[in-house]
């Protein structure tokens, strides 16, 4: 768009130094909008080179190995990323596990079956779950859930699955305080729940009034119209959905740091703790020196790319949808 | 229909009687209901079990020295959370007043300068990358470009990076509320003789200012209880800081991260003071920001 | 074909014959509400067996919030209520106790805009019978071929079933929603203006479709097109303003309506 030069000449010079004036002012202001939208991409940029370079030392001194070594030790400065990415993967499938029914139940209970006037306060609330800080999140689960989480689950399922083989070795709790890799995992579900449910009710909501009607019409009952007719219509923008749940949930810090319990070493159980790489970086990063803290930025690196290439997978999946 | 003479029945000539339905059928949809209603009660339970926590132990924290005293040193009585939540306004607003500028100059690039262009739709789809981006890893990038630099942990460091958040929602909410604008309006305004900024200027924004507002308050919910992007920025201590905003500044979320599970009692009381104060102002912003949002599509 | 339909084949002025005809459904006394809007004011009428019934009349007479109660899909809709009866097989629809998944499946539905679900050709007309009945593969295969043929849509399909139903033009679009109407054998069909979203071509199928599915179905059809309503209804029902004002033979109601709205409306007068 040529937008400068959509003015009128006037043959008086007075009049012609006027619009002169504005289409300089034109150029500028576009200039500046220009510069201020190409920031974004300089942010984004910026972030990841800051990532490369800083964790350059740490992937050039350990190598492949670095991810998948399992040692994080200070006095001989060996670093590995695999515990912190194994972490951060099985909390995030825990999240995802326990937060997609949790947000399509939400999202089926608002557009197909809540009555009207229990419909807006509901919405209401879960949007308010979504502004609440993750901070606040890592106090209740460490304050209010974290001694539930152990008296109720961790003990009697560490109780019935001692010495067994395979649930034994994943489902039990060494020492049961509550804290691990599982705890973060149901934090995480609670936390992505307002975002998949809000995408989700949206793309059931767009689904034209007519195609509900007629599956209706055919005599399916609404479990019935929501699994073979709304679900598939929304298709894959509902993946999407889950997939930018998946972003937040891999790069949560707060919330994790509280109660995952920050060990180092790698358990094979998912009620031990743990630690994902956001929460790794926030407890080390500003005591860390040298490659340390090259180590720590190396993982921040290996965590950006994944979520980066998640949450382009899960725009473009939701965007196809806003297109048709 | 031509071709093909013999047209077998397909209704029989029985009326069938009613109570065909088979009874698994109902089973499901029940158990789907019963579940659908099940997980919102979950979530909605979530919601009120964390605000009541709050209020129950935020609420027999809070006192007048909460906001007249400095966050108290380690074993020492007392104290209050004055210098953080000082500390927090001044972050927090630094962050809004950089951020408000570039992100609605490059919202509105995106909606009236590059409606159509692949640069546009490069950078809007960039933009809501951004939007989701961890932040603790935005944390980590202006630790590199302005801690690093400066040698010293300072307010600058911690209003950049809440900006750097606060950026991405402003450009994305200004880009739609301008979208929204109708066309007739811009095209009235160039009719008249005047150049696209002036008609953006005069014109557009004024017809989407409710919208963006919004936007700029739903960016200050997002960034007031952001922690994690100032633990190796703004830092924190426990004393008053001067106007240049150099060394750590106190804040209130990492202070209340530092407090929870602290061993002082002090500490942890004034931790969910501080819970309790920032969860509120919180939502405070983002009902506002919803209340005006849902007002102006109404209309 | 061996269903004898019960009355003479739809001819014109037998009044008296038409009225001896089998009544499948038969509404009392019905009102309708849209909240506090009184959109049916004490409807009564009759629907024969296997005879096409046409509602007719200006938009916003209530025809189609009519047809809506048959199969009860209005009540999707908290703010919509009925009171009154609606009989058919022994029961009243608006029954509250009633299955409504049981109600839908005998009294179909075809809509104003073609409604293939997202799946192959298959699996939409196979869809309805899989609700219900579970059958074996060959079976299913034959329905899903008869319900194609009767909604004459299998020649043009028969090669590509498994492909998506949203790729096939409107007017085949249409057909399979018909199809997967029949498939599920119900005895009445509703059609609320089935043709008003298609061409004149497709137009044409879909009535002499509906022609050849009265030999079986109860047929119940909204249409704002006079002409339509002549050429495939047995019966005319004229309504204005949430009233029947005038029900009879079709060719009775088009050439010698008794009431002076009727003439108005069918001469063009308004509407």
């Amino acid at each position: 768009m040529s937008a400068g030069t959509e003015t009128v000449v006037y043959t008086e010079t007075a009049a012609r130094g006027r619009t002169m004036s504005l289409s300089t002012r034109n150029t500028i202001f576009r200039a500046l909008c220009l510069s201020s939208a190409l920031l974004v991409l300089a942010v984004l940029a910026g972030i990841l080179l800051s990532m490369v370079i800083g964790g350059w030392p740490a992937f050039r001194a350990f190598g492949l190995g670095f991810f998948t070594g399992s040692a994080w030790d200070t006095q001989s400065d060996q670093y590995g990323a695999w515990p912190a990415i194994a972490g951060t993967l099985s909390s995030a499938v825990i999240a995802l596990a326990i937060g997609v029914p949790l947000s399509l139940g939400v999202a089926i209970f608002l557009t197909q079956l809540a009555p009207r006037w229990i419909r807006t306060p509901v919405a209401t609330a879960i949007e308010l779950l979504a502004a609440v800080p993750s901070i606040i999140y890592g106090m209740w689960g460490l304050f209010i859930f974290v001694p539930l989480f152990a008296e109720y689950f961790q003990v009697p399922v560490s109780n019935v699955t001692e010495g067994l083989p395979i649930v034994g070795t994943i489902l039990y709790a060494r020492s049961p305080t509550g804290l691990g890799v599982a705890t973060a995992g149901i934090i995480l579900a609670f936390m992505i729940v307002p975002f998949i449910a809000s995408i989700a009710r949206d793309m059931l909501a767009q689904i034209p009034t007519v195609l509900r009607e007629s599956a209706y019409g055919i005599g399916c009952t609404t479990w019935e119209v929501v699994r073979y007719v709304l679900v598939p219509q929304a298709g894959v923008s509902i993946i999407g959905a889950i997939m930018l749940g998946l972003g937040r949930a891999l790069g949560e810090t707060m919330a994790v740091t509280f109660v995952i319990g920050n060990a180092n070493r790698l358990s094979t159980s998912i009620l031990d703790p743990g630690s994902t790489i956001a929460s790794r970086i926030a407890n080390e990063f500003n005591e860390a020196i040298g490659l340390q803290m090259n180590a720590l930025i190396a993982t921040g690196c290996i965590l950006f790319l994944v979520t980066f290439v998640v949450l382009v997978v899960a725009r473009l999946l939701v965007a196809r949808m806003k297109a048709v | 229909m031509h071709a093909e003479p013999p047209l077998p029945p397909i209704a029989s000539d029985v009326p069938s009687a009613w109570g065909r339905v088979r009874g698994s059928r109902r089973i499901a949809d029940k158990v789907l209901k019963a579940s659908a209603w099940i997980a919102t009660g979950i979530s909605v339970v979530v919601l009120f079990w964390i605000l009541g926590m709050l209020i129950i132990q935020g609420g027999s924290s809070l006192s007048w020295s909460v906001f007249t005293q400095a966050t108290p040193g380690p074993g020492s009585e007392g104290g209050g959370l004055a210098n953080a939540i000082v500390g927090s306004f001044v972050l927090t607003f630094l962050g809004i007043a950089v951020a408000t500028p570039i992100g609605v100059l490059a919202g509105t690039y995106l909606a009236e300068y590059g409606r159509g262009s692949k640069l546009a739709a490069l950078i809007g789809f960039l933009n809501d990358i951004l939007l989701s981006a961890p932040s603790i890893l935005i944390g980590l990038f202006v630790y590199t470009l302005v801690v690093q630099p400066m040698g010293t942990y300072s307010g600058w460091a911690g209003a950049i990076a809440l900006a750097i958040i606060a950026l991405p929602v402003i450009v994305r909410t200004t880009d739609d509320m301008l979208g929204l604008v109708p066309g007739t309006l811009r095209e009235a305004g160039v009719a008249l003789g005047a150049p696209t900024s002036m008609v953006t200027q005069r014109v557009t924004w004024r017809a989407a200012r409710a919208g963006i507002v919004t936007g700029i308050l739903l960016a200050l919910a997002r960034i007031a209880g952001e922690t994690a992007p100032l633990l190796f920025t703004a830092l924190n201590n426990n004393s008053w800081f001067g106007p240049q905003l150099i060394g750590g500044i106190p804040n209130l979320p990492v202070t209340i991260f530092q407090f929870a599970s602290a061993p002082y009692e002090n500490w942890r009381q004034l931790a969910w003071a501080g819970a309790l104060i920032i969860t509120a102002a919180i939502l405070l912003f983002s009902v506002t920001a919803r209340y005006a949002l849902g007002r102006d599509n109404a209309r | 074909m061996s269903a004898a339909p019960i009355t003479t084949q739809t001819t014109v002025g037998h009044a008296d014959a038409n009225d001896r005809a089998r009544v499948r459904m038969s509404v009392k006394n019905l009102d309708f509400y849209y909240g506090q809007f009184h959109g049916l004011k004490k409807i009564n009428l009759s629907f024969y067996d296997r005879q096409v019934t046409a509602l007719i009349g200006p938009s916003g007479c209530g025809k189609s919030t009519l047809l809506r109660t048959f199969n009860r899909i209005y009540s999707l809709y908290p703010e919509q209520r009925a009171e009154g009866e609606i009989i058919f097989d022994g029961r009243n629809i608006l029954d509250p106790r009633l299955d409504l998944n049981e109600l839908r499946a005998r009294i179909g539905m075809v809509f104003q805009k073609p409604t293939p679900f997202p799946m192959s050709i298959y699996d939409n007309v196979a869809f309805g019978l899989r609700l219900n009945e579970r059958l074996p593969k060959s079976e299913l295969d034959d329905r899903v071929e008869q319900a194609l043929r009767r909604s004459a849509l299998w020649t043009e399909v028969k090669d590509k079933l498994k492909q998506s139903g949203m790729g096939l033009s409107g007017g085949q679009q249409q057909r399979l929603c018909i199809a997967r109407t029949i498939a599920q054998k119900p005895e009445i069909i509703l059609f609320d203006e089935p043709t008003s979203a298609l061409d004149p071509i497709s137009t044409g199928k879909i009535e002499e479709l509906i022609e050849q599915l009265k030999s079986e179905f109860t047929i119940v059809i909204v249409t704002h097109n006079m002409q339509q309503a002549a050429r495939i209804s047995q019966f005319t029902t004229f309504m204005y303003l949430g009233e029947v004002i005038e029900f009879g033979p079709t060719p009775r109601i088009f050439m010698s309506p008794e009431q002076r709205q009727t003439q108005d409306y069918i001469t063009g007068r308004f509407g």
